[in-house]
Parts: C-alpha cells; sequence; structure tokens
C-alpha cells in the first residue's frame, strides 16, 4: 500500500476522523487515479473520499495543509551560502560533502531517509522532541560535519577558516528546520493522540477523577453513545409492533371480496416506553456522574415517555420544571451552580430527603415508574429511614440504585447502603461512562418488551 | 455509466461540459464528480438551503444523456413509495377478467387436491413483472443505458429507510421476493442531498463521497448569473452579486440562494435597470428575501448596503 497516504491516514485518525477500511480503499483508488502532481486535485478526491462531515472537513483541510507541506521544508527555501565551495579537505563526511556541493535535492532526500530511519513518526508527546532531534542529527550525521569543521580551522588560512564559517552557519540553519520539521511531526502525529486513546480510555475512567477539560470529549462520547440507544431502540419495525388479528376488522373488509378475507387487518402492540423517576444526590462526591446521567437520560428524550428529577442534599427539590424551560446544557450548568434551586447544601441526609419525597412527591410512584437513585447512601451517621425508602419500593415498579463506590466499600463508615439493600430491585456500581450506559441500556430493553 | 466514459475523461472536460448545459461547477465540484464517476461511487451533497445541490444533479444528468429520476425524501417514506409495489387492482381485475379461463383449467379434475396442483403451474403469472409497479429506485436501476439517481434531502426520511437504502447504494440491487434479485442493468449515477436537518449515520455517509457545497465566491456567482441571465450588463452583475454577498452577512433567517441571486437578476433585467438604486431594490427586496423580518433588517440597511455595492463594483 502507498506508505504516503497510509501516513496521512494515520495523522487523520489520530486527529478524530474516523476512516474505515473501505474508504482507505477509496482514497488509495482516488491517489492512484489523480497521483501526486496536481496538489489540488488530490486535496479534493481525499477530501471527498475520507472527510465526510462538516467537522471532519475543517480538521482534513488543516491536516492535508500540515502533512503535504512536510515535502517541501527542504525545498528551495534552504538556504545554502554559498553555491559552490571550493573542496579544500580530503575524505570529507556525507554531510559535508552536501553542503559544498550545494545538493538541495540531496540534502531532502538526506533529511527524508534519515527521518525514517530514526522513526520519527512515532513521536507521541512534547517531551520526545529533544530524544527525536537528537536521533534525527545522528541519523543525518551531523558529528561528522562538525569533525571536518574543526578540521578546516585545524588547516588554517583564509579559505579554511570561511568554509568553516559557513559550513558552521548551514549547519545552524540545519538545524532550526530539523526542529520545524520534529515540530510540525509532532503536531500531525501526537497532537491529539489522546484522541485514540479517548473512547476506550474515557468509558472506563472514574467520572470523578475526570478533568474538566475533557468535558467537550465526554460530550462527544455521549452525544455517540445516545444516538447508538437511540437507535438500537426507536427503530421498531412496522412488524414488531404487528399484534394479533383483528378478527372483527379482517371480517367486515372481506365482504368487498365477496367473503373472502383479502385484506387482512392486525391489532397494533402498545409500546411501553420507561416512566423514570430519578432522585441524585448532588453532593459533591457524586454530582459529576449525576450530570452525566441526566445529560444521557434527558437526551434520550424520544424513547423514554417521561421524566422526573429530584435533587437532594440536605433537603429535596424537584428539577424537572429546570429541564422543561430551559435547553439541556444549560438547564445542567443551572443544576451544578445551584442558582434558582432551593437547595441546602450542608450535610447530606438520605433519610431526610427520603421523608420529603415520601411526603411531597409520592404522587409519580405509579405502577409503571422506574425510580433511580444515584448516591453513595453516606448519611453522616444520621437517621436512615429506611421506612421511607421501603414506601417508595413498594409504590413503583421498579427501584435502582446507583452507587459510585465499589460494593465493597458498601456499608463501611456512615454509609448505609447495606440497610437500604433489601428495598432495591437492583443495586449497582456506577462511577464509570461504561457503567451508566449498561445502566441506560438496561433500562431501554427491559421496556422493550 | 459505460456509455459516457469519454465525458469523463479529464477533470477539465467535466467542468467544460457542466458548463454547457448551465452550471458553473468549481474545481471541486468538478473534482467530485470526476471521481464518484471512476469509483463508482455515490455522492453525498451537503450544503446551505439554494447552493445548487439538486441542480447539481440536474446538470450530471443533462450532460451525460441519461434521464434524471428523482426520489424525493420525506417522513414516512417507505419501500412501496421508494421501490416497487404491486399493481394489486390489475392483479383483482385480471382474476375476475379471466375466471372463466380458470374454470377451463381445472377442468376435468374431480379431486381439491388435482385441481390445485393444476393451478400451481399458473401461480406465478400474477407476480410477474406486469404487475410490478417500479418506483424511483428500482426504475434507476432497470434503465439500460444508466441514469442519473437524485435521493433528494435524506435527512428528511427516517433511520429505517436510510438503513434501506444501504443496500441499494453499496450492491446496486434489489431482492424482489416473488421475483428474485434485480441487479443494475448499468449503475446509475447516485446523488445524495442533504440540508443536515438530522444528522445521518455514519453507515450511510461511509459509503458515499462527500461533497460540501458553500455559497459561491463573487467571481464564480458572477459568472453564474451571467450565464443563467442572458442579456444581463457586466456593470450591474458586479453591483448586485456584492450586494447579495453583504446580505449573507447580515444576522437574518434565510440567507439568500444563488437561485434568488438569479432571480433577482432576472427582475432587474426585466425593469430595464442599468445599475443599482435604492428604491429599485427597496421595491425588489421581496424576490430574495422571504421573510417579512429579514426584509425588515436589510431595509434599515438599505442605503450603506447600496453604497458599497457601488463603490466595490467600480
Amino acid at each position: 500500500m502507498d506508505r504516503t497516504l497510509q501516513n496521512f491516514i494515520t495523522a487523520l485518525r489520530r486527529s478524530g476522523v474516523r476512516i474505515s477500511v473501505a474508504e482507505t480503499m477509496d482514497a488509495l483508488r482516488a491517489a492512484e487515479l489523480s497521483g501526486y502532481g496536481d496538489r489540488w486535485m488530490l486535496k479534493d478526491f481525499l477530501s471527498a473520499s475520507l472527510a465526510k462531515s462538516m467537522p471532519e472537513k475543517e480538521i482534513f483541510e488543516v491536516c492535508f495543509s500540515r502533512f503535504f507541506s512536510l515535502d517541501y521544508i527542504t525545498g528551495e527555501d534552504f538556504l545554502f551560502e554559498n553555491e559552490n565551495l571550493p573542496p579544500i579537505l580530503q575524505g570529507e563526511a556525507p554531510l559535508t560533502q552536501i553542503f559544498i556541493s550545494g545538493d538541495v535535492g540531496g540534502l531532502a532526500m538526506a533529511l527524508r531517509a534519515a527521518g525514517e530511519r530514526a522513526d520519527i513518526r512515532s513521536i507521541q508527546s512534547w517531551t520526545q522532541k529533544g530524544l527525536f532531534m537528537q536521533r534525527l542529527f545522528q541519523e543525518l550525521g551531523l558529528e561528522g560535519l562538525n569533525r571536518d569543521i574543526r578540521r578546516l580551522a585545524e588547516v588554517g588560512g583564509q579559505d579554511a577558516l570561511n568554509q568553516a564559517k559557513a559550513l558552521e552557519s548551514m549547519r545552524d540553519n540545519l538545524m532550526e528546520r530539523v526542529r520545524t520539521l520534529v515540530e510540525r511531526q509532532l503536531e500531525l502525529y501526537a497532537a491529539r493522540r489522546s484522541y485514540e486513546l479517548s473512547e476506550g480510555y474515557i468509558k472506563n475512567a472514574r467520572l470523578s477523577a475526570l478533568d474538566e477539560r475533557d468535558l467537550a470529549r465526554i460530550h462527544k462520547i455521549i452525544q455517540r453513545m445516545v444516538k447508538h440507544l437511540k437507535d438500537r431502540y426507536s427503530r421498531r419495525p412496522r412488524a414488531a409492533r404487528r399484534g394479533n388479528l383483528d378478527f372483527r376488522k379482517t371480517f367486515r373488509k372481506s365482504i368487498t371480496y365477496g367473503g373472502l378475507p383479502f385484506d387482512t387487518h392486525w391489532k397494533s402492540k402498545k409500546i411501553d416506553r420507561p416512566e423514570i423517576v430519578v432522585i441524585c444526590d448532588v453532593s459533591r462526591s457524586v454530582s459529576n456522574i449525576v450530570r452525566f446521567f441526566l445529560l444521557i437520560l434527558y437526551s434520550l428524550n424520544e424513547v423514554i415517555s417521561r421524566i422526573r428529577s429530584f435533587v437532594f442534599c440536605t433537603n429535596l427539590v424537584e428539577v424537572s420544571p429546570l429541564f422543561e424551560m430551559h435547553p439541556l446544557h444549560e438547564a445542567l450548568a443551572m443544576l451544578r451552580s445551584g442558582a434558582g434551586i432551593p437547595i441546602l447544601l450542608g450535610r447530606t441526609d438520605y433519610g431526610g430527603s427520603f421523608l420529603d419525597f415520601k411526603d411531597q412527591y409520592s404522587d409519580c410512584l405509579t405502577k409503571r415508574a422506574t425510580v433511580i437513585i444515584l448516591g453513595d447512601a453516606r448519611n453522616n451517621y444520621s437517621e436512615p429511614h429506611t421506612e421511607a425508602l421501603r414506601f417508595i419500593s413498594e409504590r413503583c415498579k421498579r427501584l435502582i440504585w446507583l452507587n459510585p463506590e465499589t460494593p465493597s466499600l458498601w456499608g463501611s463508615g456512615d454509609s448505609e447502603m447495606k440497610k437500604y439493600l433489601p428495598y432495591c430491585n437492583i443495586a449497582r456500581e456506577c462511577s464509570t461512562l461504561r457503567h451508566l450506559e449498561r445502566v441506560v441500556e438496561y433500562l431501554l430493553r427491559v421496556h422493550d418488551r | 455509466m459505460s456509455t459516457s466514459n469519454t465525458k469523463f475523461a479529464t477533470v477539465e472536460v467535466v467542468r467544460k461540459a457542466l458548463k454547457d448545459v448551465g452550471y458553473i461547477a468549481t474545481t471541486q465540484i468538478a473534482h467530485t464528480l470526476y471521481l464518484a464517476y471512476h469509483l463508482e461511487k455515490p455522492v453525498l451533497v451537503e450544503g446551505p438551503a439554494g447552493v445548487g445541490k439538486t441542480e447539481l444533479a440536474k446538470a450530471a444528468a443533462a450532460f451525460m444523456g441519461v434521464p434524471l429520476i428523482r426520489l424525493q425524501c420525506y417522513e414516512g417514506l417507505d419501500e412501496s413509495k421508494a421501490l416497487y409495489e404491486w399493481k394489486y387492482g390489475k392483479q383483482l381485475l385480471y382474476t375476475q377478467l379471466l375466471k372463466d379461463k380458470l374454470d377451463s383449467v381445472i377442468e376435468g379434475e374431480t379431486n381439491l387436491a388435482e385441481s390445485i396442483e393444476k393451478l400451481h403451474q399458473y401461480d406465478d403469472i400474477f407476480f410477474s413483472p406486469q404487475f410490478l409497479e417500479p418506483r424511483p429506485l428500482l426504475k434507476a436501476l432497470q434503465q439500460k443505458d444508466g441514469a442519473v439517481l437524485l435521493v433528494d434531502e435524506v435527512d428528511k426520511s427516517d433511520d429505517e429507510f436510510e438503513a434501506f437504502l444501504l443496500e441499494i447504494l453499496s450492491d446496486f440491487q434489489v431482492s424482489i421476493p416473488e421475483i428474485g434479485t434485480i441487479e443494475a442493468t448499468s449503475k446509475p449515477f447516485v446523488f445524495l442531498t442533504s440540508n443536515s436537518t438530522r444528522e445521518l449515520g455514519e453507515a450511510l455517509r461511509r459509503r458515499c463521497l462527500h461533497l460540501y457545497i458553500s455559497f459561491p465566491e463573487q467571481g464564480l456567482e458572477r459568472e453564474i448569473v451571467m450565464t443563467r441571465v442572458p442579456g444581463i450588463s457586466e456593470r450591474l452583475t458586479r453591483q448586485l452579486v456584492s450586494f447579495i454577498h453583504q446580505v449573507r452577512k447580515l444576522d437574518i433567517k434565510k440567507l439568500p440562494s444563488v437561485s434568488e441571486t438569479i432571480d433577482w437578476a432576472k427582475t432587474l433585467v426585466i425593469l430595464h435597470a442599468e445599475t443599482l438604486d435604492k428604491e429599485m431594490v427597496r421595491e425588489t427586496l421581496n424576490t430574495f428575501l422571504k421573510a417579512q423580518e429579514d426584509i425588515r433588517v436589510t431595509e434599515e440597511k438599505l442605503y450603506t448596503l447600496t453604497e458599497h455595492a457601488l463603490r466595490e463594483a467600480t
């Protein structure tokens, strides 16, 4: 396979463009059609076959100009001091020979070959810059050049000194070029290398440990996750919705066809979309997870019939109106800052909050509702009021508890998880995106019958 | 597609051919068309409304000299509207008409089993191509000399339909249970257009080449106007294109499209305008601005916009 193209596709992938094998084949044929002579044709061809959406087109533009400008790095703008220097030394190093003869093409080739040998494409981070520059110098044979310069100085005489000077300045020039080359390569192959790690890594990383700056990426991943879930659970072919034969209707219609049941009618099955009540602890320990969980749930509004959400810390308040009145991201931001929500952020009180819920909002406990509680059950040693949870559990279809702590920690210290456990239909650890995904999938699947 | 091989000899040939049928293409468009022809791949065209996405397909059909078959997508579009349908009425009518014939076919048979056995020899008759009503997709596959298939506004269709399109786009064949698989006699040239009302699936994108058409630059738009509106002066073209480009920078709901630029140019030619003047612009604003709010916003800045257009054009 075409090496250059392969490298380019690697660079694109690392920058976050998703490219399939089939698309690689297309690009290969496209490059064969255009050749590398016409830069614009090549660019349009590759753009059409590799970048398939606006954001990808933008990334493509940047990558293309970076990648294919590398070829010109040692081009005509590389300044040779003198056109031709008279050879003074015997048995110069190859690099000195190139400099003395002013062989631009030779230098370009030497640089490229050195880059290949130094395996410059494997560069991954800024810390390796020095290392790769050293390797390149070594491969180029900079030592030989330095030795020649020293020898020239030893020989002495005006000519030799002039030549040494010229060689020195060309060497500095070259070093500058090498630095640029390494930096470009770094931008190309490593700038967003983390993107490669992202999906797998972020999905399994503890959400509470993730950085604020990863947020944008998490949102992207969530978007894709949501799309996936939607596709899977909203796509119900008509056949699947078809229930039993509607005998009465079919019979009535058959009169038109002389009593033959030619045109059949079918009853349609009712689709049971889940109704969800979320009760979230918003104290610091779980706030990140709550945020992403709500983000996923509310993004799935097409496949979920109704969500009511409550948050609690010292007391419990309903926040569903927030999501009805504001766009999703604004609502989440408001929830995070706590603006306009009458919530007391003191000691977390699970027992008290469950009592609040029982007293004020028990109307949302129906036989169709799934109640999901998100929290670590760390009650600061106050009364757990398990009877309130029992009340909730008895009146809903299902009660799911998602705990960001691992099960081995449940019940340790001020955690009341063990006491609440008997009233939960399901209790799961939930600290990563992968966990969240599984929970949501479970919710939708159970309702998919 | 094989017949028009010479028409796709080089990119320049494609571009000239498009120009001959009245479509001024950027190099990028010509490149993508050329590539799509040689890779035999569908082209997914995206871009703002009115930049000539549909027009491109029409132009391609015109210069290739093949019929354009158009499938307009909408919510709820399904196989029976897009691919094929049995002619139920005709089937029923024929069974009624042929009742006597049926009697004679099973004549002489005394028991039911034998009658049915005899009927079985004929049972494919009513599900033969004669009773098949081809819809756009099937029609496109059946064209002997190829065709241009335009799947317009594919983003308006449902996810299910998108998935269904995949089969046709990758293999250019469809299977009809009663008849069998129908393969394309010659592969149609497929265009899909989208206005991004809905994010299209990755799978669909992967199977297509992607082309993004944005609003043309002034030079190109001038060329378009000059080709499409014969008899317009170069000066007026410069002025009105400059004006439109300024309007596109304003904060309005619906940006004027290329086709609306052409409409406006035609209007001005009919009104015998030699040069833009404020009153005439004010009266003809509604040829390229379709929302009252947009017209109001533009009218407020009419003076500066016109002045600027006049200055820029000289």
